[in-house]
């Protein structure tokens, strides 16, 4: 399972076993290089059939089919579903922010758990796996590839990653949807903390790409909750001015406002399709994973 | 405001408790690093201003409680007398009480008097502060009775009413020197009255003594004056002016002057039926007219010719103050006006008898008559009204007669002798003339009072006209009522135990003055002097309440009695005494009639610089000067709690945000 044998604490073999039954299915056709398990755009030769084409001068006269010029006399060529391989490219906010944990678990210690089984799912599967550290910018990055020394950069990258800065996540996921080559799985791991108007244009954006979005939206049960008893300094993980309040005071002015936020990102959300998963962090991985593998599988094979 | 328990104010600044908790709630902050900063600054953002209003108004609230706490426990009380928040429990309570007839007005719409309400509330006041001693000084009598209780303030009969007039001054030195005779604590002393200015004198000169003198006590002492200065809105009142027993050819009849003054200056005309009281027999009659006052002379009532002394009563329906309801007057043949004249110069001697012998009416007989220094021992003392003496000042024996004449209430004028000598009598002595040659004017003299007074018309006696050509100077100790140029007396008066004597600086005689040819100003003064005189040796005697004038109250019977009184304090008191086979009237003196209230500014002026606090009251006033108020800082404190508890309530959360989408 390990190509180097080396422990990764964000992963769980045994989790990884579990969720080795539910394959990673992409929601759109993807343009992979290599024969895979995903419905391509194009025509291919697997075992489905596609679709009946009239022969022109060229074609391989292997692929005639010979019964259906027995029955009609005129040459067709059979054609059949192409199946290949995804690319997918795992975007992990490695701002300040994600830092951030109150149940013993950090947002960026929840995003390597769910990154790195996924990277390993997809590339136990055959597909090529990126991984993109994005902070005030594309921290660091790797494209992606279907090998298994890959998949130990892409571990490597995951445990050094920091918590750190600002985020810039709008602009690097415009930057994404410009780079990487079209029909694309990008599953963003991140706490979403900017205005959701930017993040609309930017899931239009990957959208417009073709690229199929996928959003772990990570949050932990204090943000949601916001329960403090005594005055609270609240100083900003990202470099920000540091806020002195009454938690009694504020809280449902808080509560409102984030009310707010998650009413637009839901909008938001729907307007651009996006595969959307808001995560408490308290709440176990595989439970995440499972669900969001489960209901790919459900909307697979759209071509 | 006043405290009753002023030690529980000390826990005042507990207010501050809920912002000091506030405060160290504060700085007992705990420090997070936060992610989700964007809603925080949001929520920052939203209603600022109705969350920090929110917060100070729980502030707010909670001191409120506390406060409300603190000031109930307290026992605040109620009361105009703002001044009294820094008092507390006196050592001793002064109360000064003004019992002068005007303090017997009663209110609109009530029976009780100024004096019976002012009582009543101090009662009722004095009895919640609490002090260690109660001392009553009444306005009559200026006595310091201690008083068991302040209920006591309502049986004693030196709190009833009195005919005689008030003397603040007089009785806050009373009151100063029981303080210093008695080294009390710390002392409250409060003053009833009706801010008469009679009663008051602002313009003595005690007053600044005064005040200098309570500054000096270091135990601090504080006034406060019930004041009830508002007028009678309508009041009127009688006096009798003139009572005159005259033969007529029926028999014989009894004059009464009278005046009667009603407190509104209005041109509507008023019937007022005046009842007259002779010894029992009573008859009325009707006064109409309009304006302040109107004036009967002569008003003839017809007496039995065997009745040559008696009492009588006038009175008018009562009305706002029955005090000055009713006057009692004596009446008598008068007697025979007896003057004894001593001169050594026939140039003054004739003029002076003259006017001493010349009657102003004719049911008066004046008798004049010159004796010598020999004759002296001789005369009978106890039938003369008046001494002119125009020679040496006599010494020995003839000075010591003199002495007890004067004592006795009779009345002396001296003139100067045409050789004055060093002899001294009544502190006056002789020095040498002046003058000679040119005429020497006049420059003042009192027209206001004593015996160069206006007439009764008001007009002034001619004094300016006399010709004063030459003067003998005077030395001693004297006031004087008449100035020459340059300083010197023209007339001097020494006060002596019952009244005083005169001294001319001129005689009558042609080479001194023209006090002969004028004739008005020295028939006037010496006509005065002589009714002066004489009005002490009559059977009846008309004295005002409060100055015996050297009567004996002791000795006195009442014959009628117009206010209730102890016997011994019949001089205070108006009515009809007798004394041995005399009869004596009492009533309120003239000075009581004047209605002038002082004003504000002057009272405040009065205890300038004195620890002081007043309060208006009125008459029939029910409800009490102070009032305990716990209850309603109580109940302030509860609104306080329950507004503060609807500000803490947390707000309905609307709905609970999902962990999941």
């Amino acid at each position: 399972m390990f190509p180097d044998r080396q422990t990764r604490s964000f992963l769980d073999a045994a989790v990884l076993s579990r969720l080795a039954g539910v394959p990673l299915f992409a929601r759109r056709p993807m343009q992979g290089n290599v024969s895979g398990r995903h419905a391509s755009p194009h025509r291919g030769s697997s075992v489905e059939f596609a679709e009946y084409r009239k022969y022109v001068p060229g074609d391989d006269l292997r692929r005639l089919d010979w019964r259906a010029y027995g029955r009609s006399d005129r040459f067709y060529v059979k054609e059949f579903e192409a199946d290949t391989n995804l690319r997918c490219c795992l975007v992990v906010d490695t701002s300040g922010s994600m830092g951030f944990g109150s149940k013993g678990i950090t947002k960026i210690e929840y995003a390597r758990q769910i990154a790195g089984s996924l990277s390993y799912l997809a590339s136990e599967q055959g597909d090529a796996v990126g991984l993109g550290c994005v902070a005030k910018g594309m921290v660091q990055s790797l494209p992606p590839k279907r090998n298994a020394a890959h998949l130990r950069l892409v571990f490597d990258m995951l445990e050094q990653a920091q918590s750190k800065g600002e985020t810039q996540l709008a602009s690097v996921l415009h930057e994404i949807a410009e780079t990487i080559r079209q029909r694309a799985l990008v599953i963003i791991l991140s706490d979403l903390f900017i205005e959701p108007e930017l993040l609309s244009s930017c899931f239009q954006h990957l959208r417009f790409r073709h690229h199929d979005v996928a959003v772990f939206h990570l949050l932990d049960p204090l943000e949601l909750e916001f329960k403090f008893r005594r005055p609270m300094r609240f100083l900003d993980m990202e470099g920000g001015p540091a806020i002195f309040a009454e938690p009694n005071d504020i809280a449902d002015r808080y509560n409102k406002a984030l009310q707010i936020y998650l009413d637009q990102l839901k909008k938001i959300v729907l307007e651009s399709a996006i595969d959307y998963h808001r995560v408490c962090i308290d709440e176990n991985y595989e439970q995440v994973l499972v669900r969001f593998l489960v209901g790919r599988a459900h909307t697979k094979g759209l071509r | 405001m006043t405290f009753l328990q002023q030690g529980m104010l000390a826990a005042l600044p507990l207010i501050a408790l809920p912002i000091i908790i506030h405060l160290i709630n504060q700085r007992r902050f705990q420090t997070i690093q936060w992610a989700a900063m964007m809603f925080l600054l949001a929520a920052h953002r939203m209603a600022r201003g109705y969350s920090r209003l929110r917060q100070y108004l729980i502030l707010f609230f909670r001191m409120l409680a506390i406060a409300g706490l603190v000031i109930a426990v307290s026992r605040p009380l109620a009361s105009g007398w703002l001044g009294l928040a820094a008092g507390g429990r006196a050592d001793t309570t002064i109360v000064l009480l003004d019992r002068s007839p005007s303090t017997q007005q009663r209110g609109a719409g009530t029976t009780d008097s100024k004096l019976q309400t002012g009582r009543q509330q101090l009662v009722r006041t004095l009895q919640m502060l609490g002090s260690g001693r109660w001392v009553l000084i009444d306005s009559a009598t200026r006595q310091a009775h201690e008083l068991e209780s302040p209920e006591a303030l309502l049986n004693t009969p030196s709190a009833n009413p009195a005919s005689a007039p008030a003397d603040l001054p007089m009785l806050l030195q009373a009151a100063h020197d029981y303080v210093r005779g008695n080294k009390v604590g710390r002392t409250e002393i409060w003053i009833c009255s009706d801010l008469r200015e009679n009663d008051w004198t602002p313009e003595s000169g005690r007053w600044s003594t005064l005040r200098d003198a309570f500054l000096e006590f270091p135990q601090g002492v504080r006034f406060h004056l019930l004041a009830y200065p508002q007028p009678a809105p309508s009041n009127n009142s009688i006096r009798v002016t003139e009572v005159r027993r005259q033969e007529t050819s029926d028999g014989a009849e009894l004059a009464i002057s009278f005046r009667i003054a009603r407190s509104t200056d209005s041109d509507q005309k008023i019937i007022v039926p005046v009842q007259f009281e002779i010894e029992g027999a009573r008859s009325v009659m009707n006064v109409e007219f309009g304006g302040s006052q109107a004036e009967v002379k002569d008003h003839r009532i017809p007496l039995e010719r065997t009745k040559e002394r008696g009492w009588g009563r006038i009175s008018i329906p009562a009305d706002a103050n029955p005090a000055d309801d009713d006057f009692y007057f004596v009446f008598d043949n008068p007697p025979p006006r007896r003057t004894i004249i001593v001169a050594e110069e026939t140039a003054s001697e004739k003029p002076l008898q003259l006017v001493a012998g010349i009657t102003p009416d004719p049911s008066l007989t004046c008798q004049a008559e010159v004796v010598s220094l020999e004759q002296l021992p001789v005369v009978e003392w106890d039938q003369i009204a008046l001494v002119l003496w125009q020679a040496p000042l006599p010494t020995g024996a003839a000075a010591d007669l003199l002495r007890t004449f004067v004592d006795r209430g009779g009345q002396a004028v001296f003139l100067p002798s045409r050789n004055p000598n060093d002899d001294e009598l009544f502190g006056i002595r002789w020095k040498t003339w002046v003058g000679g040659t040119d005429l020497i004017p006049i420059e003042t003299w009192r027209s206001d009072e004593d015996l160069l007074g206006r007439t009764l018309s008001g007009a002034a006696l001619p004094v300016g006209q006399l010709e004063i050509r030459q003067y003998c100077a005077m030395a001693g100790e004297y006031t004087p009522l008449a100035l020459l140029r340059g300083g010197a007396p023209l007339l001097a008066r020494v006060p002596t135990k019952k009244g005083g004597v005169y001294f001319w600086a001129t005689t009558p005689a042609p080479r001194d003055s023209n006090l002969a040819t004028n004739g008005v100003v020295l028939y006037a003064f010496v006509q005065r002097a002589l009714g002066a005189g004489a009005a002490v040796l009559g059977k009846t005697r008309q004295l005002d309440a409060g100055n015996p004038n050297g009567e004996n109250p002791s000795t006195w019977n009442a014959v009628t009695e117009g206010d209730q009184g102890l016997s011994t304090e019949s001089v205070y008191h108006r009515g009809v005494y007798a004394a041995d086979d005399r009869l004596l009237a009492v009533n309120r003196p003239l000075v009581e009639d004047e209605a002038r209230i002082l004003a504000d500014a002057r009272v405040a002026e009065l205890f300038r610089g004195l620890d002081f606090a007043r309060v208006d009251d009125q008459a029939g006033n029910l409800s009490s000067l102070i009032q305990e108020i716990w209850r309603a800082f109580m109940a302030t404190m509860l609104l306080a709690l329950i507004l503060e508890a609807v500000l803490c309530l947390p707000k309905v959360v609307a709905r609970p945000v999902g962990a999941t989408a």
